[in-house]
């Protein structure tokens, strides 16, 4: 998907054993936007972001990513996997500091790497954390760690799996803060969450899953943009 | 017969006076199984890869079969090799029986099975959103495997170490593919076999300490990795 463009996906199918789980799912995200998406436990919330992001392969559906349209999941899985960001419930944290987790998200990428590295730590709040073993962090910072990792790969879309869940309210309201920033910033947000309470100031509109069909619900209105920390705009956003 | 202490003496001079033909020994012995390492590493690690990430039909069964040549006998491998590379055998044109080549070869074939089943329990043990979290952070296919080896690196060398303790100790296979012959294809295990027969047992007992050095070593260092390793969450 270009900047700028559109994600549409439509006739999505995912049967797990004799279980429907998405039964002709069709899902339009524009750009800039915040999406919730709820649903009770095991309604596919999970498996339907990892078919976004490229994880995992549905039975059925085509993918449009800006002006291309791919017929099938397969032939648009290099490019989901490209622009799209997943975020696991628990985020996997590499073996290391936490300087190591952002540089990965960096791949190759030579040019302005300490300057990137420093921008997210500052983004943050966790200087002071470069050389801290990354799978010694409370709760809350791993979350924001993989934020800032998560926006270091430069994705056009992330998707969020109960991003606030087992949080507390301190570090919930960071996360929330950082959310926000990410939109703001024109990264188009997916996120799952049972607790549609929390992300009522960020998401501008909610989807439910059930019985393996999306119902749109009515949108909140204007998306106003919230109270931020702001994220210097990295190349390519502009 | 000299007497134990007499031999434990001779065997020490040997080393510390740096005995050419001891040495030589040796020098082959690390030779063959380093190279052995080096060349079944690399598929034995993409194999355990393989079994631990992708789901296919006989892969339960080919799990099954790594695990149960952990325990083939080196006199196996050495006689399976040394049909097929007998003059008589099929591989007989390539020339290489009674060559560290031979050797090597049945080195590789005792240390794949071993890299394999304990490179597939390290791969296992990693979480699979290690994977799935490479590719999202847009790691290659490439980059993503070594990402994962990484996570792994604790239980691989385990899986390396082991292979290797098993392959520079082992006597069958060597003995039957390389002849034991001096200066080209004897190395440590063959040495003591043969200086044993003889009843000369210092330079045995020299090169016993060797690859008891060795595996002190190999377990020494095994010990200080894994008490760096970190827990997985």
């Amino acid at each position: 998907m270009s900047r700028g463009g559109h994600f549409h996906v439509a006739g999505l199918r995912k049967r797990f054993g004799r279980r429907l789980l998405l039964d002709d799912v069709e899902l339009h995200l524009h750009e800039t936007s915040c999406t919730l998406l709820t649903g009770e436990n095991g309604a596919g919330k999970s498996t339907l972001l990892r078919i976004l992001a490229g994880l995992e392969k549905p039975d059925g559906g085509s993918f449009r990513l800006g002006r291309r349209l791919y017929p099938s999941w397969r032939k648009a899985r290099r490019s989901l996997q490209k622009a799209v960001m997943y975020l696991h419930q628990q985020p996997y944290l590499f073996d290391g500091s936490v300087e190591y987790n952002l540089r990965l998200a960096l791949g190759g990428q030579r040019e302005g790497q300490e300057a990137l590295i420093r921008t997210a730590l500052q983004w943050i709040d966790m200087e002071s954390f470069r050389e801290t073993p990354a799978r010694t962090l409370s709760g809350g910072e791993r979350q924001r760690l993989a934020l800032a990792r998560a926006w270091l790969a430069s994705p056009e879309i992330m998707l969020l799996d109960e991003p606030t869940a087992n949080l507390d309210t301190e570090s919930r309201g960071r996360t929330l803060e950082l959310l926000r920033g990410l939109r703001n910033q024109g990264i188009v947000l997916v996120i799952a969450s049972h607790d549609p309470h929390h992300f009522e100031e960020l998401a501008e509109c909610r989807i439910d899953l059930h019985n393996g069909r999306l119902t749109h619900l009515a949108p909140r209105g204007a998306g106003t943009v919230q109270s931020a920390k702001v994220i210097p705009i990295r190349q390519g956003y502009a | 017969m000299t007497s134990l202490a007499e031999a434990t003496g001779h065997a020490l001079d040997l080393l510390l006076a740096g005995d050419a033909g001891l040495w030589q020994i040796i020098a082959i012995s690390f030779k063959v199984s380093g190279s052995a390492i080096l060349l079944a590493t690399p598929p034995a690690l993409l194999t355990a890869f393989v079994l631990a990430y992708l789901r296919f039909p006989g892969r339960r069964l080919l799990i099954s079969l790594f695990s149960t040549l952990l325990s083939v006998p080196a006199v196996v491998v050495g006689l399976t090799l040394y049909l097929l590379l007998s003059n008589q055998g099929p591989l007989g044109d390539w020339r290489l029986l009674f060559t560290q080549s031979a050797m090597v070869m049945g080195q590789v074939v005792l240390a794949f099975p071993i890299l394999v089943a304990m490179g597939h329990a390290a791969l296992q043990s990693v979480d699979k959103r290690a994977w799935e979290t490479a590719r999202t952070l847009g790691a290659s296919l490439l980059r993503a495997f070594f990402m994962v080896l990484r996570e792994a690196r604790f239980g691989l060398l385990a899986a390396l170490l082991a292979a290797y303790g098993r392959i520079i100790a082992e006597v069958g296979a060597s003995m039957m593919l390389g002849g034991n012959i001096l200066d080209y294809t004897r190395n440590i295990p063959t040495a003591i076999a043969l200086e044993t027969s003889k009843g000369e047992f210092a330079q045995g007992i020299a090169l016993g300490a060797i690859l008891l050095l060795l595996a002190f070593t190999l377990n020494g260092i095994l010990q200080h990795v894994q008490g760096k390793g970190v827990p997985s969450t």
